[in-house]
């Protein structure tokens, strides 16, 4: 076998799983990372936006505008959560545990009764390449490049506009951010609805490669709560992008030389050592690091 | 009490409020505090050590016959769950309204099959030599198709409901999870009683379940395809197993695409014990594994797999994908341009891929099933009509659902031959030889081993997802607990065998 192809086999499997951990994420880096909810109605955002994209492109939307679309719808039900029940529990973490772990059973349990155990699902856009041994999906290329394209708007968003300032300072400080005149109350539901927003945004952008099910967004649960742990809320994103680029880097190889199974075992061990060195998560570390640098060139 | 059970939709709310009232009639007739019973699991437990005295209360046959079935209605596995669930409805409303099957202890069929008979009696011997030996004396041998598949397969039972009793399907969601399952399994035996169990879709379910059975001697019905090898008293198995499915889908697809195998499967008891079939089998037909690859139930990402299948190069991929988390493979697989050939036990006919996905994810899959709903024969185009008359909004009738449907109706044909509802009789009775009329043809349980014989079809889907039939075997016996000396109607017995224990597979391997 060339080596080339096998190579860029490697990097695409690569791209390939840090996108889907940083898709499955997305959402909960906004909810768990920023607003410390630990939300386990995760998952189910992500399928109300896969159950949005796939009604509306099976109704005769265009695919792209059935993704936008199921951004909106999941970020209005967010609201609409955070404002009847979420909002009570701030501060009270293992409360909005359960309370979340209810949301997630009812909106489960409820999507089978009402649209049945599947919905016909979208195939996967854009066609294939190959080189060499290996052959390429165009779509999940695309959706590493989307994945790029959201780390930067997300990154703009929190640091350059008026909003994301008042979000960290709600986040940081609460009494104090709302003594400066910031509407708090405001800020947590926009926030909380960003949250949903994003995560039925990748729902949507997943959906062509998965089964539409009621209870498709429980396989997303477990590798988006890693991520986000593994990155850390000292900054989240930045969080969030190493964490998935590392378990990824972890993952591919030993997956591809000993199969799935190990490649799993390899990702959850990662994360297991990654938590124990750095108790605070990759972006807790980081900034301690860069600190450290930026204190010794002062001195 | 009713609340409990009411995970259902309407059709058979009737039913069951006839049926809970009768049962508490029951239960007060017997003078069994039922409601102790209720009041959870751990009352359940601790209610196992005094039901030795309680189970004689039971011999009055009054009430309904109660027939226990767990099925995943919520969960990963719901999707094969409530196809089930809707057959066992299906069943049981035909036996409320006094229909049955075809079927007995006769073999199938009507007559015969194709044969030759003599007009008249043919002469034995003829003077010159002293032999005896037929002449073709007498009038000209006449031959014709003695044989036809019955058309017309559920007819009058000649009874209201079972044996003059109504029948009350009691049916609790196992969602997905095997503890629950297993507490279900001891609510159903303990507190409802129930004559018979049916239930189970994955082994893992099974195998959770399998010693609570065999602990109250419950007379149990398995009706999913499985890796085989169940040999167990109380247990009859009307799936079908990989003598059935696996041998043949591998020796066709071994000559038409060669023989080199990439085995990609699912990584639990059915996955790993079909995959070590397969193994033990392949050489047997002149095939092959070159890569055994297990993927745990929650993965859904199949890029590296995808990428390995590509650097292995096989001549065809046997996927053992079980669970909707899994199916995400074949979209995948697709969307990278992977395009071997594809042969399975339980993917269309189960959790019908080749509709939900979009062409050409399912393009040449093979795979060997004892029913698929696109069956083009004239009794299952009736049983498809009656399914969707009760359920207009069903998806699809799976495998697995077929089996459900005719193994209820087949309990109500092994009940009316004992005249009772007895366990053991109705077990005795199940082991007399019994063949019943199914959507799918004749169907015959075979004593020794308490497992199917089967029609075995080989469907494979084209580029468009029509679904088409390449190859059929009117009969295929489940031989290989016979093999390994497997008697049930002699030998008492609770194991699952698993090919390792049988020297014969070593013999050819490679």
């Amino acid at each position: 076998m060339d080596v080339m192809p096998l190579v860029l086999s490697l990097l695409y499997q690569f791209g390939t799983g840090a996108a889907f951990l940083f898709l499955a994420a997305l959402g909960l880096v906004v909810i768990l990372g920023m607003m410390n909810i630990i939300n386990l109605a995760h998952g189910e955002l992500m399928m109300i936006g896969a159950y949005t994209a796939t009604l509306t492109y099976h109704a005769g939307v265009p695919f792209w505008l059935s993704v936008i679309l199921s951004f909106f719808v999941a970020a209005a039900f967010g609201a609409v959560l955070e404002l009847l029940i979420v909002r009570r529990f701030y501060g009270r973490q293992l409360g909005a545990l359960v309370v979340t772990w209810g949301v997630s059973l009812v909106l489960g349990q409820g999507t089978l009764l009402f649209f049945g155990p599947f919905l016909p699902s979208i195939g996967i856009p854009g066609g294939s390449f190959s080189y060499g041994d290996f052959s390429f999906s165009a779509y999940w290329l695309i959706l590493v490049l989307i994945s790029l394209l959201l780390i930067l708007g997300l990154w703009w968003l929190y640091n350059r506009t008026p909003y994301g300032l008042q979000a960290k300072a709600t986040m940081q400080n609460a009494d104090m951010a709302r003594s400066l005149g910031v509407r708090t109350p405001l800020i947590y539901t926009l926030t909380f609805s960003l949250g949903a927003g994003l995560a039925g945004l990748s729902g949507a952008l997943l959906a062509p490669t998965v089964t539409i099910a009621p209870f498709m967004g429980q396989q997303f649960v477990a590798p988006a709560f890693i991520t986000v742990v593994v990155g850390g809320s000292a900054n989240v994103i930045a969080g969030a992008v190493a964490s998935s680029a590392i378990l990824a880097a972890v993952k591919t190889p030993i997956g591809m030389a000993f199969g799935a199974f190990s490649g799993t075992v390899a990702l959850l061990l990662a994360a297991l050592i990654i938590i124990r060195i750095m108790p605070n998560g990759i972006s807790a570390s980081l900034q301690k690091y860069f600190n450290r640098r930026a204190g010794g060139a002062m001195r | 009490m009713t609340k409990r059970k009411d995970i259902t939709p309407s059709p058979e709310a009737e039913t069951k409020t006839q049926g809970s009232a009768a049962e508490a009639e029951v239960a007060t007739s017997t003078g069994i505090p039922r409601r102790a019973f209720m009041t959870g699991t751990a009352a359940t437990v601790t209610a196992a050590a005094v039901l030795p005295n309680l189970r004689m209360a039971r011999a009055a046959e009054t009430g309904p016959v109660k027939i226990g079935h767990i099925e995943d209605l919520s969960g990963n596995l719901a999707v094969y769950g409530v196809q089930k669930y809707h057959a066992a409805l299906l069943a049981v409303k035909e036996i409320n309204e006094g229909k049955t099957l075809k079927g007995g202890p006769v073999g199938s069929g009507g007559l015969g099959s194709m044969a030759k008979f003599a007009a008249a009696p043919p002469v034995m011997g003829n003077g010159d030599k002293d032999l005896k030996y037929v002449s073709d004396g007498g009038a000209m041998t006449g031959a014709g198709m003695a044989f036809v598949e019955d058309e017309d397969v559920l007819v009058d039972s000649g009874d209201s409901g079972l044996l003059g009793r109504e029948v009350e399907l009691i049916a609790p969601d196992g969602q997905s999870n095997n503890n629950i399952w297993q507490q279900l399994t001891r609510r159903l035996i303990l507190e409802d009683k129930v004559d018979c169990l049916v239930a189970g879709f994955t082994s893992a379910e099974r195998e959770a379940i399998r010693p609570i059975v065999d602990q109250h001697k419950q007379l149990y019905i398995y009706t999913n395809q499985y890796e085989g090898g169940v040999a167990d008293s109380n247990t009859f198995c009307t799936g079908a197993i990989v003598e059935q499915q696996v041998i043949p889908v591998v020796d066709y697809m071994i000559q038409k695409f060669g023989p080199r195998v990439y085995t990609i499967a699912a990584d639990y008891n059915f996955g790993q014990l079909t995959a070590a079939w397969t193994k033990a089998f392949a050489p047997l037909v002149g095939g092959e594994i070159i890569e055994e690859e297990f993927v745990p139930l929650s993965v859904s990402d199949f890029t590296t797999s995808i990428a390995r299948i590509q650097a292995a190069k096989p001549d065809w991929v046997f996927t053992l994908l079980v669970g909707s988390n899994q199916s995400n493979y074949y979209p995948q697989a697709a969307a990278a341009g992977l395009e071997y050939p594809m042969a399975s036990t339980v993917n269309m006919a189960q959790g019908y891929e080749h509709r939900r996905f979009a062409p050409p994810s399912l393009n040449r899959m093979y795979n060997c099933v004892n029913y698929i709903e696109e069956i083009p024969t004239v009794r299952n185009r009736a049983f498809v009509k009656r399914w969707y008359e009760m359920f207009p909004d069903d998806p699809y009738i799976g495998q697995m659902a077929q089996n459900t449907y005719f193994s209820i109706h087949l309990y109500a044909l092994a009940a009316r031959l004992a005249g009772t509802t007895d366990q053991e009789t109705v077990k005795k009775a199940l082991e007399s030889g019994l063949t019943i009329e199914a959507p799918e043809g004749a169907v015959f349980l075979e004593p020794s081993t308490h497992h199917c014989s089967h029609y075995i079809r080989l469907a494979t889907a084209d580029a468009n997802h029509n679904v088409s039939f390449v190859r059929e075997w009117p009969s295929i016996q489940p031989w290989w607990l016979q093999r390994v000396g497997v008697n049930l109607v002699k030998h008492k017995e609770y194991k699952q065998y698993i090919p390792d224990e049988d020297p014969f597979f070593t013999m050819f391997a490679k």
